[in-house]
């Protein structure tokens, strides 16, 4: 063993001293809140997506005439294919949700105000890039619901001036919906969008590292109490404990709600009763309230806005004076949300 | 060395632009409807074209030019989802989005009214007092499906 250990050090140069340096980044006092621990959550929840999608491409075959059939055999036939699909489901939504919240906490706490400007913009796409993995997703079971799904958001890109009616072409591999289109949604589902999501985590993490985690001291502890605590392994610890909570509410959840099938996509037949995922019944209900122009427009112009609010609370702060304005602004946005995607799940039309 | 890094890598992303941009496919042909005499005025039927599209073609004159008649798409011009006729509202009706259209296809609410987006209407020639229309030939997905019942009260 010795001499193993001796071979490996003289090939990687690296002491445990050394490693627990660069490892153990000094971790403020309030990451010991359940609360602010959920930027890991969605890392954890992405792994189990990787390894839960690598499984389920040995069966998937993403062409119009087989996906249907395949998906039905991973779920009716393939030993534990339910509930591998199922795990893969709920880590989607609860992915989702956590990126979400992660990204709430970060607005509502404003640790994006200067110098982590930066870091907010790669929270911000990093949010996009997971909205659009689980579209993609959804898209690839090419049931009904999926099918016209993914035919609304092809005709919303195009709606988008300028760059529209290219964007649609290039995500569809045509005109319309096409026997082209799932291999395409595939790629990007099970390639690009994956590999996106990991290079703009490694650039989250590095910014984290070089800014340190934002602090948000607790005015009723005592002065002489240590301001940090270590990474590893205190924090990992942490960490490993949502993971396991995690991985029982994950298991829990495909074995009690497994993933279901609709009827076979139709694309001579629109059903009756149409939605989207959960997370795009806020765009789906804006769509029904407005016109197509101004709802893409002005859905455009809120990310877009998301994407700058740095700058905007700036001088949101600066015209009005009112430390705390985003706080406002971010509770009335945050209740609209809530409000169109209630609305959206009560009602058929 | 600047310019030929440039050209160099610039030809290659120009290759992989033009293979990732899907190819523009002509899709599109005349079809035999049917015998101008085939539709009484204010009579409707439904057409199924080869690439699955469903049109309603519907007489509205007693003319026997193209332009008494009408071939209108089932597809909705918001979001491309397929609209229905309902014979009790009578009026075509997508559930995307609640948008609705008249029997001449024009829009009556939903956001296709917000826009003054019709139903798309299909070219028709007369030849030899047989109809014809224009429409695609490809199939856009997968499966070829029968032609739906008749839409009754439609024209």
């Amino acid at each position: 063993m010795g001499r193993i250990v001796a071979w490996l050090q003289e090939r990687v140069p690296v002491s445990a001293e050394q490693l627990a340096e660069l490892t153990n980044e000094p971790v403020p006092n309030h990451l010991k809140k359940w609360w602010f621990c959920l930027g890991g959550t969605p890392a954890y929840l992405f792994v189990v997506q990787i390894v839960t999608g690598i499984l389920l491409a040995l069966y998937y075959q993403p062409s119009p005439e087989t996906a249907y059939e395949s998906i039905r055999y991973i779920t009716n036939e393939a030993t534990f294919g339910w509930f591998l699909r199922s795990l893969h489901k709920w880590a989607a939504t609860l992915m989702i949700a956590a990126v979400i919240l992660h990204q709430m906490r970060v607005y509502f706490t404003a640790a994006y105000r200067r110098p982590r400007e930066l870091n907010w913009m790669i929270g911000m796409c990093l949010l996009m890039a997971t909205l659009l993995t689980g579209f993609t997703g959804y898209s690839l079971v090419f049931e009904q619901l999926s099918y016209w799904g993914a035919t609304v958001a092809a005709n919303i890109s195009d709606a988008v001036p300028l760059v529209g009616r290219f964007a649609k072409q290039m995500l569809l591999g045509g005109d319309e919906y096409n026997a082209r289109t799932l291999s395409r949604f595939y790629i990007l589902h099970a390639a690009v969008l994956p590999t996106t999501i990991v290079l703009l985590v490694v650039c989250h993490i590095a910014q984290v590292r070089m800014h340190g985690v934002t602090e948000f001291p607790d005015p009723q502890e005592p002065p002489d109490r240590p301001r940090y605590f270590n990474f590893f392994p205190d924090h990992m610890l942490s960490e490993l404990i949502i993971g396991l909570i995690l991985m029982i509410v994950l298991c829990a959840l495909a074995t009690v709600l497994p993933a279901t099938m609709g009827p076979k996509a139709d694309p001579l037949t629109t059903p009756e009763v149409i939605k989207p995922e959960w997370f795009f019944y806020v765009s789906f209900r804006w769509l029904k309230l407005f016109s197509l122009s101004f709802a893409v427009i002005s859905s455009g112009f809120i990310v877009g806005a998301m994407f700058v609010w740095p700058w905007i609370d700036r001088f949101l702060r600066w015209i009005t004076g009112i430390e705390d304005i985003s706080v406002y602004i971010g509770i009335v946005a945050t209740f609209l949300l809530i409000g169109l995607t209630v609305w959206e799940a009560a009602v058929s039309h | 060395m600047t310019g030929g890094l440039l050209a160099g890598y610039g030809t290659f992303g120009y290759i992989l632009g033009e293979f990732v941009y899907p190819a523009r496919q002509q899709n599109r042909g005349w079809m035999f409807v049917c015998a101008v005499e085939r539709l009484s005025p204010g009579e409707a039927l439904d057409f199924t074209a080869p690439a699955g599209t469903k049109i309603v073609v519907a007489r509205q004159g007693a003319g026997v030019a193209a332009e008494d008649f009408l071939a209108l798409s089932s597809i909705c011009p918001h979001l491309g989802c397929r609209v229905h006729w309902e014979a009790q509202g009578e009026r075509f009706f997508c559930p995307c989005h609640n948008g609705a259209f008249d029997r001449s296809g024009s829009p009556v609410s939903g956001p296709p009214k917000a826009a003054n987006q019709a139903l798309m209407r299909f070219p028709l020639k007369v030849e030899n007092g047989l109809l014809y229309l224009e429409a695609p030939l490809v199939s856009v997905a997968c499966c070829p499906h029968e032609s739906g019942p008749r839409n009754e009260g439609i024209a």
